[in-house]
């Protein structure tokens, strides 16, 4: 009894391993270590911080070492940096970071909880004033201060991942032009390209200036006007703040010195108790790898929701008693693009041609409500599932409508390994004001098994990009005129499904070329490339998606 | 001057564009049409499409879900 847990880490895993320990088993003796000056805070919320809102740094703590201490009686030293580990001995060294000062802390069970730290890459003058990363709140609070002195104007953000972005939408918010430079080919990396696009799309028209497939090359300061020139291998970007938002890497240096096994994904590797590879020490949240449900393979996926259901694991484990296991991850993440949200959950097109399954994909626009119910807003769904068992791989949802109850409705049946056939059974909730009558992830599990079935034939948008140019291909768009005005397909011809089945059924319409149909959501051209089979026309085929999806150059 | 009023509240598209079209095709120079959607797109279709047809789009609004546009016919 009265065992010594040592926690190295205080903001989301380490904080909750620490409670839930102290709870179950009041009489151990629980100390958290950190380096930082602050705990247990929000570091999701801080793009909205520097938007102000969140109005106030203290909106973002949590909870505060006084707090632990007196309603928990957890010990908390901030600014105390754990600099070594003795496994042998189970001591650690710690350096008290005002005072310089070093000491020994004995544990029973060691908590690894050191968390990720945002990677910067070896760019000339990376160093310079006014570069930052935005990853703790000190970071947050000096942003927070030049954008309120009115000292910013215009930003640069290397990275477009979600904190980038999100960061972008925040500082567009205050009045700052935004240039976000991103050295892959897309933006939002962990989705597919398409959906990636159509979000590209929206910034654009919110005044966001996107650059991809751009490499920052160096950082130099104007002397004269004082600004940031950012150099790139296309162009030099000048700014008075820059954000460095490329990602981030487990922090394992402990870790590694100590010699703790490191997963292939480069974070401690652990088993689902989440120990480690010696025995009284544990690794939690972003330093410690997890496991894709789907396939058990390794996978690193720094969130706070899964810091907090592996920290609560942790805090379970450490006395041993009652064992619980975590199980994994799906890697379902959601965000907020000024008026577009995105979700995901499960693996992407291109994971899941990386893993080798062979898959099938669907993308289906649809309503959020009711279609006729006042405020109704699109989403588009991705489904992405195996060919052969017809198991749900994964899903990606874009829209301004509500994405997060489907993408949640998604990410549970995978993680009970649903199939697309289970999709279309789900008793889902339905009202008018919150859903169609067939929901939104219905309706993409019935086009999915139409697809699986072989009933309808589906060009994607970037294969139609290909045949716009091919005479021997006809893009017919079989809208009504009024809406082929508003926008459309360049090299597309418009015409109207009445017109198209007249046309057909005289035969004015030539069988020998390969017709692809658009129409706004792809339902207009299902029901006639339905009815032009059954006229034994055998080269048509329809775009996913329609208009609504087509994340390439409209006219 | 007419001024002329659609509800095209209920109606997926392409019903409120193309009732919109309708209208103003029959309609003479100067009227104005006022036309109420709860298809959310057509709040950048009819601007679009304004754009396009060189008709006026006087006004814009949405209120509680309902998107109201009033567009005037081209002279």
């Amino acid at each position: 009894m009265n065992k010594k847990i040592l926690i190295i880490g205080g903001v989301a895993a380490g904080t909750k391993a620490a409670s839930k320990v102290k709870r179950d088993f009041p009489d151990s003796q629980v100390t958290i270590i950190t380096k930082g000056e602050h705990i247990s805070y929000a570091g999701c919320g801080l793009p909205y911080f520097l938007g102000k809102v969140i109005k106030e740094k203290k909106e973002l703590v949590v909870r505060t070492p006084e707090e632990f201490k007196n309603e928990q009686g957890i010990d908390v030293l901030v600014k105390h940096e754990a600099v070594k580990v003795l496994p042998e001995e189970k001591k650690v060294i710690v350096k008290n970071l005002e005072t310089g000062e070093e000491k020994e802390f004995e544990y029973d069970k060691l908590v690894l909880a050191t968390g990720a730290d945002p990677f910067i890459p070896p760019i000339k003058g990376v160093d310079l004033e006014n570069i930052f990363t935005l990853r703790t709140v000190t970071d947050a609070l000096k942003i927070r201060k030049l954008l309120d002195e009115g000292k910013v104007k215009k930003a640069v953000i290397v990275g477009a991942g979600l904190i980038g972005l999100e960061t972008a939408e925040n500082l567009t918010h205050r009045g700052v032009k935004v240039s976000v430079i991103e050295l892959l080919d897309q933006i939002l990396p962990p989705f597919d390209r398409e959906i990636a696009l159509l979000a590209q799309k929206h910034l654009n028209e919110k005044g966001v200036d996107i650059h991809t497939s751009e490499k920052v090359t160096s950082f130099v300061k104007n002397e004269n006007s004082k600004e940031i020139i950012v150099k790139t291998d296309k162009g030099e970007i000048p700014a008075d703040l820059v954000i460095m938002s490329v990602g981030v890497r487990p922090n394992i240096k402990l870790a590694k010195d100590m010699g703790l096994k490191i997963g292939k994904t480069g974070a401690i590797k652990v088993n689902e108790f989440m120990e480690t590879s010696m025995p009284d020490i544990y690794a939690v949240g972003d330093c410690a790898e997890s496991k894709n449900v789907i396939n058990n393979e390794p996978a690193w996926i720094p969130l706070g929701s899964t810091a907090n259901k592996a920290g609560r694991t942790t805090g379970l484990n450490l006395m041993g008693t009652n064992k619980n296991s975590f199980k994994g991850v799906l890697g379902t993440s959601i965000v907020k693009l000024f008026d577009l949200n995105l979700a995901k959950t499960g693996l992407s097109e291109k994971d899941a041609a990386k893993y080798g399954f062979d898959i099938e994909t669907v993308i289906v626009p649809a309503f959020d409500k009711a279609h006729y119910f006042p405020g109704n807003k699109l989403i588009i769904t991705k489904l992405i599932a195996d060919k052969k068992d017809h198991r749900v791989l994964g899903a990606q949802i874009i829209g301004e409508g509500v994405v997060d109850k489907p993408i949640d409705i998604i990410a549970t049946a995978i993680h009970f390994g649903a199939k697309v056939e289970d999709l279309t059974q789900l008793d889902l909730a339905y009202a008018p004001p919150f859903s169609m009558a067939v929901a939104s992830t219905i309706t993409a599990a019935h086009v999915m098994l139409n697809k699986l079935e072989g009933k309808v034939k589906t060009v994607k948008a970037h294969e139609i990009l290909d045949k716009l140019n091919d005479e021997n291909v006809q893009v017919i768009d079989i809208r009504e005129e009024p809406e082929f005005i508003i926008r459309s397909i360049p090299g597309s011809i418009n015409i109207p499904q009445t017109e198209l089945l007249k046309r057909a059924a005289s035969l004015g319409l030539d069988r020998n070329k390969e017709t692809i149909l658009v129409c706004k959501v792809g339902k207009r051209a299902y029901m006639t490339y339905c009815t032009l089979k059954y006229l034994g026309f055998d080269k048509v085929s329809i775009l996913e998606g329609g208009i609504t999806a087509y994340p390439f150059e409209l006219e | 001057m007419k001024e002329l009023y659609i509800n095209a509240r209920g109606m997926q598209c392409p019903g409120p564009i193309m009732q919109l079209h309708k209208t103003l095709k029959d309609a003479e120079p100067d009227t104005e049409v006022v036309i109420e959607v709860t298809d959310s797109g057509f709040k950048k279709d009819v601007q679009a499409w304004c754009k396009k047809t060189k008709n006026e789009l006087v006004s814009l609004n949405e209120e509680d879900g309902v998107i109201i546009a009033k567009i005037k016919k081209k002279s």
